[in-house]
């Protein structure tokens, strides 16, 4: 890894030159620094790795209700003014958007939780082979084949605009995953981790995991699809949760065009969404994911209680909708569900007459966005389980179900939560949960 | 072979928009003499393959890309979003000891690229201590040339104002629509500008251009439970602006609106195993999906089973697997013409062609690279390597994957004609399939009750759910040459890190018999 360079200061000089370019104009820069390299490993081979330092600039030029952004990665002088004349002449020529919010002055941010670790500097391209080669040492020995990836980042984000905001953060992030399988193809298993700190990254933890997922989940007895009382890992978890977002965006609810819009317009707040033993919250500087205390606005991440003993407390706003309804607009951090008070998966287990352990979803989409119903399907590994124990494996299947169900039927939560990004950061615990609807059979391993 | 400077700077017209004596009709692109290069470019190739040589490289090839992306988006009658990006920089791949090295600089001159090349050679060889086997390319003619997509009017010439108001105008005819309440409006326009060179010669300029238009309408009814959208069913595709000016947009945007409100108002779909009239439309993502992603050879062997998954398509069953009925043939080419991942040569250096995949209905070969050939002891590349931008790894991406058409001058209204009880759809909605490409599931834009070989009316809240290769072999009629059409995405996804690959596929209509068909409302 190289030695930052200063988001700051190119921050300013694309600003002082933005406004050169186009004095009349509301002018926001956004700058993010990245020194990044990952590794990318499969049957014993290194398939790929990549390492880069750039720096990225975007201005954001506002001429009253018509505005534009452009960006590059070319941060030299003259670059930065024609980046500038572009983004200049295509807000100008734009038509007007009269829902354009003016730029957001000096804002006061919280203490700044600490997101970066100088470790970073440790990880090379030389090291970084340390990853394939545990994983390679552990699927050998376990009789597996397998496959991973290794990514790691250094950034740095700043953002400087003409009405006086000035916000700066940096952080490192670290993410691992791999994939082992039974050498005929009769079992797969698959482990990740990811944090903000090298020593959170354990290639050889990871590996096995995948590898005793793989072997468990080898050779799975058909089982015919149906409404399963599910014990959810993490991923799984995560991989859900995240298309409730969408659905708590309090302009779609107002507009009729949500899973949470109400018959006449009424407002879902203080409804029971979930079961009253989750609570969901997103805070900045939260130990487990800190980031950023500002968003690519420049808006202060506050924390923010969205669903507390199952009632959904929060709605989502951006800045103009805010504005609209006499509301505050939403800045968030990472999502946090917790409320759980088991001690371990095993102990969701046990709490199970006949039902499946899920390890992770995959490839899952909307289906059906009136009801919140989501379709995708279950991989690495699907247990079955009765009278509290695990039997074995049984086939994958394919899943129509909703956030809202997964979390309105859950009767149990690990009280550990697990750090896992799907489409944003959250930070999840395993979960049991009542009539999860496996639609299909997957004979997919 | 050493590439000299000199050569590098020497070359007759570059990306001339004439065509020059070619193997292909002048819709699929004009080819050029090799590229002058400006003298930034030229240092910065040379010096990446000639310092990662002297440092050991037996392989080395240096890529510079501009990629352009532009996307202006409206929202009822006013501009939402108008943004652009762009990325330059040289990525330089070698293989050292038989491991394959990257790294890559955003800054394209002589010192930077050869930064790059050092450190891409000293990551090689760490990657060969913990690698098991060499990389063996397969051989590639040296060519050296360039060549320009068609495109008659570049969109990142075109205002934002004129795309703006043609979106917002779209609106204005979709809005007379009682119920009709939202609408959005997206034009994305893409431009790739990369030199290819390699230690052993080539050297190689392309310019590609692609557009992706859409327009999409939310009705509401206040006495009806819930909301519909439907989205326009024009495929994204290589060209220019020309490609939205000619396009039927603005003709259909009103029936657009008509059909969101109908969807709304529509009775839901009688689920159980239907008969399916699939409009090319929407067969080109179940293409994609099940035949597309499934004969991919790095995916079949395993070296994609920690993102994208396996494939049942697995070299034991080469010319042995009945993919489809005996009427479907899948071809791959990337020379389509308007093809999404149409161009002169991959991102290996090796020039792009036509072949089967899939020949009446057996499964008869795979997309490789040249590293990949080998592996299925195969001695030419089937051309498919591709990288988004100068910072990613090229690696196997998915070429044009189409289904040829029937002999017979078959329409769809003949599919629907011949159908007695059946659901017809079109326009791609939800889409999903399991990591070894059996179990998909995809939703529509429209589907129409079929009864006694007419459409009866809209129904909502359809999906089919079905196994890829139970869904092929239930195809009984395909369309005719005039019935096809091409359909594709600017995005699909592969790799790690991720990586956007714009890829079309081509289709006629075709009948699918006992389908899983599936009311949403009742998962």
């Amino acid at each position: 890894m190289t030695e930052s360079t200063d988001a700051v200061k190119i921050a300013d000089q694309a600003l002082r030159i933005a406004k050169l370019v186009a004095p009349s104009a509301d002018v926001q820069v956004n700058v993010h620094e990245s020194s990044e390299g990952n590794i990318r490993f499969a049957l014993g081979v290194v398939q790929s790795c990549g390492e880069e330092s750039e720096l990225g600039v975007n201005i954001r030029m506002v001429f009253g209700k018509r505005s534009a952004s452009a960006s590059s990665n070319q941060t030299d002088e003259e670059s930065l003014r024609s980046l500038a004349e572009r983004v200049a002449s295509m807000a100008k020529s734009s038509p007007e958007d009269p829902e354009i919010m003016p730029l957001l002055g000096p804002q006061k941010y919280a203490q700044a939780p600490i997101a970066f670790d100088p470790a970073i500097t440790t990880v090379t391209s030389a090291s970084r082979t340390g990853v394939p080669a545990a994983a390679n040492h552990i699927f050998s020995e376990s009789g597996l084949v397998g496959a991973g990836f290794f990514e790691y980042a250094a950034s740095e984000y700043s953002v400087a605009n003409s009405s006086g905001l000035r916000a700066s953060s940096r952080e490192t992030s670290l993410g691992l995953q791999m994939t082992a399988r039974t050498p005929d193809g009769a079992g797969s298993g698959s482990a990740r981790g990811e944090s903000h700190l090298v020593s959170g990254i354990d290639a050889v933890a990871c590996a096995k995991v995948a590898a005793k997922k793989a072997k468990q989940s080898a050779h799975p007895k058909t089982l015919e699809p149906g409404h399963y009382t599910v014990v959810l890992e993490p991923p799984a978890v995560a991989e859900l949760l995240g298309f409730l977002f969408n659905s708590l965006d309090a302009r779609s609810i107002d507009e009729g065009r949500s899973a949470l819009s109400r018959h006449g317009g009424a407002s879902p707040l203080g409804e029971l969404i979930a079961s009253p033993i989750v609570t969901l919250r997103s805070n900045p500087a939260d130990p487990d994911m800190p980031c950023a205390p500002f968003d690519g606005e420049g808006l202060p991440r506050e924390p923010i209680v969205w669903v507390e003993n199952g009632a959904l407390k929060s709605l989502s706003y951006s800045r103009y909708w805010a504005a609209k309804q006499g509301k505050k607009p939403t800045s968030m951090g990472g999502w946090h569900l917790t409320g759980g008070v088991a001690e371990s998966t095993d102990e969701l287990v046990k709490g199970v007459k006949r039902g499946l352990l899920v390890t992770r979803f995959w490839y899952t989409r909307h289906l059906d966005p009136q009801k919140g119903l989501i379709t995708g399907l279950t991989r690495d590994g699907v247990l079955l389980i009765e009278n509290g124990e695990i039997v074995g494996p049984v086939n994958n299947f394919r899943f129509n179900e909703s956030p809202f169900n997964m979390l309105k039927n859950c009767d149990a939560m690990t009280r550990k939560t697990t750090r896992v990004s799907s489409f944003f950061l959250t930070c999840v615990p395993a979960i049991r949960t009542n009539s999860f609807n496996m639609a299909s059979i997957s004979v997919a391993i | 072979m050493k590439i000299d400077r000199r050569e590098l700077l020497i070359g007759a017209g570059a990306l001339a928009a004439t065509a020059c004596a070619s193997r292909l009709p002048v819709s699929f692109g004009a080819f050029g003499a090799a590229p002058k290069l400006s003298p930034a470019v030229a240092e910065a190739i040379h010096r990446a393959i000639e310092s990662a040589k002297r440092a050991g490289a037996s392989y080395v090839d240096a890529r510079v890309v501009r990629r352009k992306w532009e996307t202006v988006s409206t929202r009822e009658d006013h501009i939402e979003w108008v943004s652009y990006r762009e990325t330059y920089g040289i990525g330089v791949r070698v293989i050292v000891n038989g491991a394959w090295g990257f790294s890559s600089a955003s800054r394209v001159d002589g010192a930077s690229a050869e930064s790059a090349a050092l450190r891409a050679v000293v990551a090689a060889a760490a990657n060969a201590h913990v690698s098991e086997r060499p990389v063996v390319l397969a051989p590639a003619p040296l060519i050296k040339g360039s060549w320009v997509s068609p495109c008659a009017t570049d969109p990142f010439a075109i205002s934002v104002a004129e795309k703006g108001e043609y979106l917002i105008d779209l609106w204005r005819s979709a809005r007379s629509v009682p119920g009709a309440k939202f609408g959005a409006g997206h034009i994305t326009s893409l431009g790739e500008w990369k030199v290819f060179a390699s230690s052993e010669g080539s050297l190689l300029e392309q310019k590609i251009t692609r557009i992706a238009p859409s327009f999409s309408v939310t009705a509401i009814d206040p006495s009806i439970e819930g909301f519909e959208s439907v989205r326009s069913e024009l495929a994204p595709s290589l060209g220019g602006w020309e490609y939205v000016a000619q396009s039927n947009l603005k003709q259909n945007a009103q029936q657009l609106a008509e059909n969101a409100v109908k969807k709304l108002r529509a009775p839901a779909v009688v689920a159980g195993e239907r008969d399916l009239i699939i409009a090319p439309s929407n067969l080109w993502l179940t293409i994609h999906e099940s035949i597309g992603h499934a004969t991919e050879l790095d995916r079949a062997l395993g070296y994609e089973m920690d993102m994208a998954g396996t494939s049942y398509a697995t070299p034991d069953k080469l010319h042995k697997l009945r993919i489809g009925s005996p009427i479907v043939t899948f071809y791959a080419d990337k020379t389509t013409p308007g093809g999404l991942a149409t161009c002169a040569w991959d991102d290996d250096g090796v020039e792009t062609y036509r072949w089967d995949l899939i020949k009446n209905g057996v499964f008869v070969d795979y997309q490789t690279t040249r590293d990949q050939a080998a592996w299925i002891h195969e001695r030419k590349s089937r051309a498919t390597s591709y990288a988004q931008d100068h910072k990613s790894v090229a690696f196997q991406r998915m070429p044009n994957v189409s289904l040829a058409p029937s002999r017979s001058d078959i329409s769809v209204d003949d599919i629907i004609a011949a159908t007695d009880d059946g659901i017809f759809a079109t326009g791609t909605n939800s889409w999903s399939i399991d990591q070894q490409r059996y179990n998909f599931q995809f939703s529509a834009q429209m589907a129409y009750e079929i009864k006694k070989g007419k459409i009866v009316g809209p129904v909502r809240h359809f999906a089919y759910q079905s196994n890829s290769i139970q869904f092929w072999n239930s195809c009984d009629m395909i369309g005719g040459p005039k019935s096809w059409e091409l359909g594709g995405a600017m995005d699909d996804g592969k790799g790690e890190p991720m990586q956007s690959n714009a890829v079309s596929h081509g289709c006629p209509p075709a009948r699918f018999r006992r389908v899983n068909v599936l009311s949403t409302r009742n998962s």
